[in-house]
């Protein structure tokens, strides 16, 4: 394997007098001056109002019920007794499982076809970037126009196809075909992203693998199942878990296709009915507990499996 | 000069931790409780979901008042969130903003607003504006209906008439038969339009339904009146669900919301009849050249019921003080001319194009209508001024209980379910049921 090393140059007998080691031993402010504003946003914006969230979960803290009050792990029982959250959450996971799997395939083939230069391959990258650079909520209005019973896309296209001979309702009818629905529209947002990770991967790939592997009379495909994905696996792990991440927090594509219907509806979106419509912020803070939870557990499990380190 | 360089670094560093301390500190701490007192010389913010009224207008406002006015235009999912967001936060959000009447309660309850009669002389203003009701509960006025929109009936009078159908229903029963003549006829596939998407438009038509059957859906305790079978709100859910198994109703519309079936079906012709429409859309939405193809074809009916024409729900939008704002009289002065009566037929176009606010439905002043009525600046003015007059009811006379969100969540959910066959009618009013007496008693 192929190493990069840093230019090295000779050291100067001045560099390393006495007076100067000292001096470099000195405390310097600088870099910690220059880290601290986006310290102090960090701290301030993201960190105490996480240590804000797991104090209150805690707490009863529902403002059509005051006072604040502690209550142990009331919020959690309550979220675990609700017939209507464990649906949302098996729908969610069903959004993680089809959004990841889909995803990452969908992105490992993308890659590899970018992966080779050709004419427009900037042009083709720069419209595949287009889905990632729209706001969930556009997607799922634009997406509404293919799915649509009534006057949809997609039952015209099959319609002119002749495969089916009247419009048929896609969306709510049955729960399973209705999040892999909601969620192709979601993998359709998300690939993009996959897709660069693991071509950023892809390209640090030394060429002379795949010519020595040709000259052993490695097939197309032997080349990239024995050098492609172990060696694309860094950037499919990352790939993977932003996949998990924007799965598990899916909010906008079936808020926007499917409203507030039980069958499609996210752990998401259950959490802001439950924080910002019944204003019971306690519980609100322990759903979001539990997510981040779920989603630190899962993209660890995910780098676990996933991951390995590779060294050319 | 690198020493220097390094000087202006660690100097720009140092400014840069300050303003962020200082952004953070704003940010994350601020409570403006101190409200000012002031009425002139004072910039005051409002936030509606809605385009602000003509500039000329909000001019002669500030002329007259010294008061500046900041408009904010928020879909209305985006400002109810941020209302609960600042109102819990205690932070300053706006100094005037929307007041749902189905929050009512739960603002009432969470005193987020200012009482409006602390400001305005609220009793006086009962007799002009029938829908005050909506905004009151527990003696105090939350909000201030600005707009009169409430259910109404709307029907493809075209479509009717190529469906050999002269008289127009009104009952319940003749409609239902109408509806399926016109099926039966040819004339649409589907005649009628329910919003079977889960969202607070399918519980505003349930509503509207219950009254047509001659009920209501809670009493003044928040006790459900739909349990039994005979009872008007589940024969409402019946009939709805039933609309849709017999195909009045097209088997897409377990996703179309309320605008989505009043801008892409009834205006585009594919159905035939709104139960529960919008006051306005006839002349706002299907006389409109431009968002419609059935221009002059539509027109109000008075809501068919059980013996003869039912109630009509209203549905107003509302706009009040929330307890952070930072110029509360000044929001108050400038409520008091934004729903005044001269403002409200300006808005609605009896003065001409120039004064006439686009995203306006109709004024809540009985005063106003009956001046543009007159005048023959509302399409469908005869029915409407009525119905406002006589027909118009709030849907929970006390105002909507606080735990209506809940309620609303419970109404939209399973009434979709029953319609996409996953549970049946019974089940669904059982749920919905169950989900009432709980909140209700406070669980």
């Amino acid at each position: 394997m192929t190493g990069t090393r840093l230019p090295t140059r000779p050291v100067t007998t001045s560099e390393t007098s006495p007076g100067q080691r000292k001096k470099r031993r000195r405390f310097d402010l600088l870099p910690y001056v220059l880290v601290a504003p986006l310290a102090v946003f960090i701290v301030g914006l993201a960190l105490v109002p996480a240590g804000f969230t797991v104090v209150e979960s805690f707490f009863k803290v529902d403002t059509l019920d005051p006072p604040t009050r502690f209550i142990g792990l009331g919020n959690f029982r309550q979220i675990f007794l609700d017939p209507l959250l464990r649906t949302t959450v098996v729908n969610t996971l069903g959004y993680v499982v089809i959004g990841t799997a889909l995803s990452t395939i969908l992105g490992i083939a993308m890659a590899v076809t970018l992966q080779h230069r050709f004419a427009g391959r900037s042009l083709l990258i720069a419209i595949l970037v287009l889905p990632w650079a729209l706001p969930g909520v556009v997607e799922g209005i634009v997406w509404t126009g293919i799915w649509d019973a009534n006057t949809g896309l997609f039952n015209s296209v099959l319609t002119s196809l002749h495969l089916i001979d009247h419009y048929q309702v896609f969306l709510g009818q049955n729960r399973w075909l209705t999040i892999f629905l909601i969620e192709i529209v979601q993998v359709w947002q998300i690939t993009p992203l996959s897709a660069l990770l693991v071509l950023a991967a892809l390209q640090n790939i030394p060429g002379d693998l795949y010519e020595s592997a040709r000259l052993d009379g490695c097939s197309g495909f032997q080349a990239f199942r024995r050098i492609t994905l172990p060696l694309a696996r860094p950037g499919i792990a990352v790939a993977m878990v932003q996949a998990v991440i924007a799965t598990l927090n899916v909010f906008d594509q079936p808020y926007v296709l499917n409203g507030a219907a039980p069958a499609g509806s996210s752990v998401m979106i259950q959490t802001y009915l439950v924080s910002f419509q019944n204003l019971n912020f306690g519980e609100g803070y322990a759903l979001s507990l539990l997510v981040t939870a779920t989603t630190l557990l899962m993209s660890l499990g995910v780098v676990k499996l996933v991951y390995r380190r590779v060294e050319y | 000069m690198f020493s220097s360089l390094r000087r202006n670094v660690r100097l720009t560093a140092g400014i840069a931790v300050l303003s962020s301390l200082a952004v953070l500190s704003t940010a994350c701490g601020a409570d403006d409780s101190g409200a000012s007192e002031q009425t002139s010389g004072v910039t005051i913010n409002v936030t509606l979901g809605a385009q602000p009224p003509p500039q000329a207008a909000l001019d002669a406002f500030t002329k007259s008042t010294g008061i500046k006015v900041n408009w904010t235009n928020l879909d209305w999912d985006s400002l109810q969130t941020k209302i609960a967001a600042a109102a819990t936060a205690k932070t300053y959000f706006a100094d005037a903003t929307d007041v749902d009447w189905s929050r009512v309660g739960q603002l009432g309850k969470l005193n987020w607003f200012y009482p409006m009669e602390n400001y305005l002389d609220t009793k006086a203003l009962t007799a002009d504006m029938p829908q005050l009701s909506s905004f009151t509960t527990d003696g105090h006025v939350v909000g201030i209906p600005y707009d009169a929109s409430f259910l109404v009936a709307t029907v493809n009078k075209k479509m009717f008439a190529d469906a050999g159908i002269t008289t127009m229903p009104t009952t319940i029963d003749q409609y239902t038969q109408n509806l399926k003549q016109i099926k039966q006829k040819g004339v649409v596939q589907y005649p009628l339009n329910i919003p079977f998407a889960a969202a607070e438009g399918l519980s505003t038509y349930w509503y509207q339904t219950t009254a047509a059957f001659g009920g209501k859906v809670l009493d003044k305790d928040g006790k459900p009146q739909f349990t039994g079978r005979g009872s008007a709100g589940y024969k409402a859910a019946q009939w709805m669900v039933d609309a849709l198994k017999q195909g009045l109703v097209a088997p897409g519309n377990i996703n179309v919301t309320d605008s989505q079936g009043q801008q892409t079906l009834m205006a585009h012709g594919q159905t035939a009849s709104v139960f529960g429409d919008y006051s306005g859309n006839v002349g706002s939405l299907y006389d409109v050249p431009a968002s419609s193809t059935v221009v002059h074809q539509v027109t109000y009916l008075p809501t068919p019921g059980v013996d003869g024409p039912a109630p009509n729900m209203s549905n107003p939008d509302g706009i009040g003080i929330p307890v952070n704002a930072k110029y509360p009289k000044a929001a108050a002065k400038f409520i008091d001319w934004f729903t005044s009566a001269k403002n409200q037929a300006d808005f609605a176009g009896l003065n001409g194009p120039d004064k006439a606010w686009t995203a306006y439905a109709m004024p809540s002043r009985l005063s106003a209508v009956e001046q543009l009525n007159k005048n023959g600046n509302i399409i469908g003015g005869d029915t409407l001024a009525e119905l406002l007059k006589s027909q118009a009811r709030p849907v929970f006379p006390g105002g909507a209980p606080k735990w209506y969100p809940q309620f609303s969540t419970a109404v939209y959910s399973n009434l979709h379910s029953a319609a996409t066959g996953a549970i049946s009618v019974d089940t669904a009013i059982k749920t919905i049921a169950d989900t009432a007496d709980r909140l209700a008693s406070g669980q």
